[in-house]
């Protein structure tokens, strides 16, 4: 019995860091209606900058950018980063709409990926790292340190969630969901909409940038392999089956997937049947996200139900003002 | 010359794995995620009839396109009709899960090896100043064949002009008494049979594995979106085109960037002329 509390650690460190993600993913996704497919390619971004800004010229001297940075500063600069690559590929993204914009962020992502595939001297290529700096690492026995990073996690979960439902329920974002919904009348009440969502993809580039080292300070390695459309669905997935759209939905989607499909691997298989195990996780994923829709596509949490308070009266005589003036 | 060859095989493949993909998103209105995946069960059936069953090689691919397009039949009624009221972004994520779900089985099923076919390419013969072989050869005229046969399906076939009909404008075509599950029936199963069939030519040239169908579903949304959505020749040029363009960049810049290549062209083509290089008119949703 001695492996199920380390196992059920590294389970729900799992479920906080998707939980985090998809909270912003449904920031920029779920309420500005940016439907970005190429969230890996952000989340490799912030994680490599931080591992190569740590890094020092003995993490290979091949490496053309190893300033050695401390790790505040690896963090910080891994978020402003992040932000940057978000804001470039949203120049021509965001001139696209709908499943447009998917194809071309999707597109940028797999590009990053084969760069750093192909470029073995920006990030190691297909090798990646595996000495990591972790913040405070010193302060724990080895085999503790998950337990700190457990705590850490916990405590980014609560303040994501605490952050999404203020900006949720502020007036900026209402404003997102009013150019969601309706981006003529967004427009036609003095909204600068490509701007604000310039911002907005800025934004949540930084705080992905932010969240990115959390993923390998719990697997102690990176590679490009990790940053595929793999991460980039499995997020959009826990978002869809928790609720896009409201605030908790990360979190319940989060509990939900990731717990069923990690516990899975806990089951002991003898070696012949390793594959048969491996295809089930794709595979209730996936069935997962299918049968989700098909019930109920509002998710587990729903946008409606969350901003019940919000539809007061004030907001009915809003929507009335609105209703005379644009006439429908 | 020889990489010119090389293209062009290539792009045939490329070309019959991306004019199904087109056709649905013309006539039921969504990107198939899990329009990669058929590519990968049609390069696994391939192997299954082929080494399992024994049968030779032009034989396995009429019935893996059967098969596969039979599959796709079935899926589409039993995972996509359910949520197609739901709109384009429900009907593609739910193409997202079924991609997972059919990725999972395969793994579960045929495993995370490599598998080889064995396969007699026969002779080559000199072709300018390169040389070509029998397959090859074949793999050209093959795709070549499937277009025509499907421009001539789709041209001069009543039911062809149902189809022609239903991706124009479906309101009109049902008022008009096109029965439309046929319809829809028949598109399924063209599409993913020759998704299955453009799989298995693909595990021919190189090899077989899980991986395939998200290797290349990008490659084929680009041909997909360089051909202008909806164009029969259109995607096929556009894959032939394509084809070349990253078998020919191997002179200029090195072989690894062939598929970042590809996406580049896809980036710059939907910046600049979103409705494909071929397209006549404007695709409607850039208007609307």
């Amino acid at each position: 019995m001695s492996g199920v509390i380390p196992y059920a650690v590294s389970v729900f460190t799992l479920i906080g860091f998707y939980a985090i993600v998809a909270m912003l993913l449904n920031l920029q996704a779920g309420w500005g209606g940016l439907w970005d497919l190429g969230l890996g390619g952000l989340l490799g971004a912030g994680a490599y900058f931080f591992v190569l800004a740590t890094a020092t010229s003995e993490a290979g001297e091949n490496l053309i950018f190893t300033p050695g940075w401390p790790m505040w500063l690896a963090i910080l600069g891994g978020a402003v980063f992040t932000a940057l690559v978000a804001f470039l590929i949203g120049l021509p993204a965001l001139r696209l709409r709908g499943e447009y914009f998917l194809i071309v962020t999707f597109a940028f992502a797999e590009m990053m990926r084969q760069l750093v595939v192909n470029e073995p001297n920006l990030a190691n290529g297909t090798v990646g790292f595996t000495e990591l700096q972790r913040p405070l690492a010193g302060s724990f026995a080895p085999n503790d340190y998950k337990y700190f990073l457990l705590g850490l996690i916990a405590v980014l979960v609560v303040l994501t969630y605490l952050l999404m439902r203020r900006i949720g329920h502020s007036p900026y974002g209402r404003m997102l969901r009013a150019m969601r919904d309706n981006e003529a009348l967004a427009l036609a009440l003095g909204k600068r909409v490509t701007r604000r969502r310039t911002q907005l993809r800025v934004f949540s580039g930084f705080l992905f940038g932010l969240a990115a080292p959390l993923y390998i300070w719990h697997i102690r390695a990176i590679v490009p392999a990790m940053y595929g459309p793999d991460i980039t669905f499995t997020t959009w997935t826990v978002l869809v089956v928790g609720g896009i759209g409201a605030v908790a939905g990360g979190v319940v989607g989060a509990l939900v997937l990731v717990g069923i499909t990690e516990a899975l691997l806990f089951i002991p298989v003898s070696t012949e049947h390793v594959d048969l195990l491996g295809g089930s996780k794709p595979f209730l994923l996936g069935l997962a996200l299918i049968v989700m829709l098909r019930l109920r596509p509002d998710g587990v949490v729903t946008e409606r139900w969350t901003f019940r308070k919000d539809r007061g009266p004030v907001a009915e005589g809003v929507k009335k003002r609105i209703q005379t003036v644009v006439g429908t | 010359m020889q990489n010119i060859i090389f293209g062009l095989v290539t792009g045939s493949i490329l070309a019959l794995g991306a004019v199904g993909f087109s056709m649905i998103r013309q006539t039921e209105g969504f990107l198939n995620i899990a329009h990669g995946q058929y590519l990968t069960l049609g390069a696994f059936m391939g192997i299954v009839f082929m080494q399992d069953v024994g049968m030779n090689v032009f034989l396995a691919g009429v019935l893996t396109a059967i098969t596969i397009g039979l599959i796709g039949v079935v899926l589409a009624r039993v995972i996509f009709d359910p949520v197609r009221k739901q709109g384009a972004l429900v009907l593609l994520f739910t193409s997202v899960g079924l991609a997972y779900a059919i990725y999972g089985l395969a793994m579960a099923i045929f495993g995370t090896g490599v598998k080889l076919y064995s396969v007699d390419f026969g002779a080559s013969f000199d072709v300018g100043s390169a040389s070509m072989t029998v397959g090859e050869a074949v793999i050209i005229a093959l795709s070549l064949v499937t277009v025509l046969g499907l421009w001539l399906f789709l041209t001069f076939t009543p039911l062809g002009t149902w189809v022609r009909a239903v991706a124009t404008n479906p309101q009109l075509a049902r008022v008009r008494g096109v029965r439309i599950q046929l319809v829809s029936s028949t598109v399924w199963f063209m599409s993913a049979g020759l998704a299955g069939l453009s799989g298995m030519l693909l595990g021919v040239m190189g090899s077989a594995s899980i991986e395939l169908g998200w290797h290349n579903i990008l490659v084929i949304l680009s041909v997909a979106v360089l051909g202008g959505v909806g164009r029969i020749y259109g995607v096929v040029a556009a894959g032939l085109l394509l084809g070349l363009v990253m078998s020919l960049s191997g002179q200029v810049i090195e072989i690894k960037y062939q598929t970042t290549v590809a996406f580049a062209v896809l980036v710059l083509v939907l910046i600049f002329r979103p409705e494909g290089l071929f397209a006549v008119q404007r695709r409607r949703e850039q208007t609307a």
